[in-house]
């Protein structure tokens, strides 16, 4: 995968490539501890740069999320409610930050799916929700179609386990971009000093990928991302 | 009395462990204006609520987790703040912690929790918004170390965003430095509020919240929280911090500052420190890097040992306090033992400073023949010695056979019952161990050990201002990175420009440091009336105002009694105090505390 860690491209193969890394030349000849550092601070994935404000494209379709980098400060969370709600309410924001065996952190995300299983769930004439075919944005199309509490359809068709409740209206929260520029990612870019680089990105990045993304649910990343960075011992034991 | 306007909630959650019931106690605005909050609020429920020389393990005695106005909201690494009347040292103890506790408890709908009583079974809380729910941890959770507990506690509640504070066998078995701990690798670990948990017979408070803070003006307030961020995010000094974490500085205090304190304060040169300190966890041991709520500091850094005895051991560590206490003050340079006994500490739940420092004084005493290895059944505590130490920390926690009760004391009662001279070697102040920057190499931290209230303390400022300065810190419950170095040097009008929108107020820049100087005073009145401390108890230990440096980048140095009386009186001056150290009756009544008067 492009995302893939940096540290694991050989040197001579960092080298040969595109010319934004040649400044990076000078260091990788000096020492090679120093070299790793520069560049793992210093490379910025294709999805960095389309995450950069200056790049941003008034119209997108999906947010995505590189998990691993996600560090758990929930910058998002609060860029998100401060938006949608007026003040910092995580348990009400558009998209949520997970913990699992306190050492794994797992951004859940809308991934804005092509085949729309949410709204095809919805068992309302018209749908009470209707995807934005301009900016991918899930919106409700009127607040009094949504049958609120008393269905469960599209909580439970959701494959990426990602709907939830409003904690008041118990009605689900879906999420609408911020209509093309979504609070989430500049909040996650503006954690610049994140030596992993940003985890949430926007635009059309997602393309493709991200369906395949959805299909697992935050628990079951969880899970991969728990056995990737902490590999268990010869007997199997995480301790 | 009014109600606040935003920030607050004007209501603390008081739970009575004997009976098993609670109520809602409501404070109005002006409290909340006068101690903001945390650890101030702390101080002044302590004076007001609590008998003179009441006994801290008594069910009287309560813990006050308390929040400030600032959590919750968008402000960036805000933290939760313990406050107690101390089991270990007899005088206020308080704890700041970071992790995402405090603000659940803020987003449950309180400003703090104040528990008292004492359960007649172990016990555990589960607070969801406005219900308390007391729970049986007898066949669940007791026994268990601080990581299963928490664990436990998850999948009983089958959430995993619910928050906790739980203590390990250390806080059960009343071990006197037992510490608190917050989302597995958070540790509230000064003054013994663990033991205090303990000795109430509870386990753990879980905590989950779905409400928000109100704010007054929505958008003032806001601005300045944004901008409070970038402040923080801009800062050049938090590069370092951000990569390495705060073990970052283990190499930069023994090669540069020569502050670094090795083998129990008898040197500060430690060249060792390269085979524990931050490069090697980063080459070896880093894996993630993680992060407070809305913090963009990152300084955790959680790894895992890939290969060898300890494969697959999952740590938090090192960071500066931990890694110098268990490291070089116990002169270790074996990498995965000494992380080994970082993990050791958080599971058992014992506080790593007071730890550390108890290992290296256990070490020096059996080194000068003061202590035998029989005292400490037969465990091989000399410099080096990673694996002994892992064995002694489970046996003091448990508080197991002659050595584990003996450790479980602290360096002070170790040394008073010892005898022998032992006293000497145990460097403390007011009873609680002092922290990883040796005062003589940065004698800044003279200030902060010596003159800090709940005695022993490497977080309490270098210099008076300082000290009013983190006692805000400590009651807004900020982290004092975020909040102390870029924003506090030394105005307050980034903390100002944020409380006035969020909670209605006029503050200005010198109400904000009366403030300080008010927590301040009344955490000097509580201890006086507690244990009558004066001028007499705000001296470094005898060793580290007579033996000077031997080598390092500070050779020589060391703090002379005249520095120390100096630096007494620029402290009382500043805040108005007398010669003797109290707080005289005018500047009680400039700074509104009458009722400390005696």
């Amino acid at each position: 995968m492009e995302f893939e860690k940096e540290e694991t491209i050989p040197l001579s193969v960092v080298e040969k490539k595109t010319s934004r890394r040649s400044f990076l030349k000078g260091a990788l000849t000096t020492a090679g501890s120093v070299a790793t550092i520069v560049t793992v601070g210093g490379f910025k994935t294709p999805f960095a740069e389309a995450a950069d404000p200056a790049k941003k494209k008034d119209k997108m379709k999906y947010l995505f999320a590189v998990r691993e980098n996600c560090t758990g400060c929930r910058a998002c969370e609060y860029a998100c409610s401060l938006k949608h709600e007026g003040v910092v309410r995580p348990s009400a924001a558009r998209i949520h930050v997970t913990k699992y065996a306190s050492v794994v952190d797992v951004p859940v995300i809308c991934w804005h799916c092509d085949d729309l299983p949410c709204i095809n769930a919805c068992p309302t004439t018209p749908t009470a929700i209707k995807k934005d075919p301009e900016t991918g944005a899930i919106k409700y199309i009127d607040d009094k179609t949504c049958l609120g509490a008393k269905c469960n359809k599209c909580i439970e068709a959701c494959p990426a386990g990602y709907l939830r409740r409003n904690p008041d209206t118990g009605w689900p929260i879906f999420c609408d971009l911020c209509d093309g520029d979504p609070e989430c990612v500049k909040a996650c870019a503006e954690q610049a000093g994140n030596p992993q680089g940003p985890c949430l990105m926007a635009g059309k990045l997602g393309f493709g990928v991200n369906m395949a993304f959805r299909d697992v649910t935050p628990e079951e990343a969880a899970r991969a991302l728990h056995k990737n960075f902490f590999y268990p011992n010869e007997k199997g034991e995480r301790r | 009395m009014t109600t606040p306007r935003g920030g607050y909630f004007g209501k603390i959650l008081e739970i009575d462990l004997s009976t098993k019931k609670f109520k809602t106690r409501t404070i109005p605005d002006e409290v909340y204006r006068k101690y903001i909050g945390g650890s101030g609020l702390g101080a002044y429920f302590l004076y007001t609520d609590l008998k003179p020389k009441t006994d801290p393990r008594s069910k009287e005695n309560f813990i006050f987790m308390g929040t400030g106005p600032l959590n919750g909201t968008y402000c960036p690494a805000t933290r939760v703040s313990i406050a107690f009347k101390s089991p270990y040292t007899g005088i206020y103890g308080h704890s700041e912690v970071g992790g995402n506790f405090g603000n659940e408890i803020k987003w449950a709908g309180w400003d703090g929790f104040l528990i008292k009583g004492k359960s007649p079974e172990p016990v555990w809380l589960y607070i969801h918004n406005d219900k308390v729910e007391f729970r049986d941890a007898k066949q669940t959770l007791w026994g268990k170390d601080t990581y299963a507990t928490n664990d436990a506690i998850i999948r009983e509640l089958k959430d995993n965003d619910v928050r906790t504070i739980v203590i390990g066998p250390a806080g059960e078995n009343q071990v006197n430095y037992s510490a608190m701990i917050v989302d597995r690798f958070r540790a509230a670990g000064r003054s013994g509020g663990g033991t205090l948990m303990g000795s109430k017979n509870l386990k753990a408070v879980a905590v989950k919240g779905t409400g928000w803070v109100p704010v007054a003006e929505r958008d003032k307030f806001h601005d300045a929280a944004k901008n409070a961020k970038k402040l923080a995010v801009d800062l050049e000094a938090w590069q370092g911090i951000k990569r390495w974490g705060t073990a970052g500085l283990l190499e930069l205090k023994n090669f540069k500052s020569g502050s670094l304190v090795t083998r129990n304060y008898q040197t500060t040169w430690y060249p060792d420190i390269v085979e524990i300190g931050a490069e090697q966890a980063g080459r070896e041991f880093w894996k993630r890097h993680q992060s407070c709520p809305n913090c963009p500091v990152h300084c955790m850094k959680v790894g895992v040992i890939r290969g060898g005895d300890y494969s697959g051991l999952i740590a938090e560590a090192p960071e500066f306090e931990t890694g110098t206490m268990l490291g070089s003050n116990c002169g270790v340079a074996d990498f995965d033992p000494y992380i080994k006994t970082i993990e050791m500490c958080d599971a058992m739940g014992v506080d790593t400073i007071s730890m550390g420092n108890v290992l290296g004084y256990t070490m020096e005493l059996i080194e000068r023949g003061i202590l035998s290895h029989k005292d400490v059944d037969g465990v091989k505590l000399e410099w080096g010695e990673p694996e002994a130490m892992v064995e002694m920390i489970r046996k003091v926690a448990h508080k197991e056979g002659k050595g584990g009760k003996l450790l479980a004391l602290g360096v002070k009662q170790m040394g008073e019952k010892i005898g022998k001279g032992a006293d000497y070697y145990a460097i403390h102040v007011k009873g609680q161990e002092l922290a990883a920057h040796d005062p003589r190499g940065d004698k800044g931290r003279a200030y902060s050990y010596a003159l800090g209230q709940r005695g022993g303390c490497h977080h309490e400022g270098t210099n008076p201002k300082e000290h009013a300065q983190w006692a805000m810190l400590n009651s807004l419950v900020m982290c004092s990175f975020v909040g102390g170095y870029p924003w506090g040097k030394y105005t307050p009008d980034v903390f100002t420009a944020m409380l006035n929108p969020l909670c209605g107020w006029n503050m200005t820049g010198e109400e904000y440091w009366t403030t300080g100087k008010r927590i301040i005073t009344l955490e000097r009145c509580y201890n006086r009336r507690e244990a009558g401390v004066s001028r007499k108890d705000d001296v470094l230990p005898k060793r580290l105002m007579t033996e000077k440096l031997p080598e390092g980048p500070k050779k020589g140095a060391v703090v002379s009694p005249e520095e120390m009386k100096k630096m007494q009186d620029e402290y009382y001056a500043y805040f108005s105090w007398g010669d003797d150290g109290l707080p005289t009756k005018e500047t009680l009544k400039n700074l509104g505390l009458e009722f400390a008067i005696s």
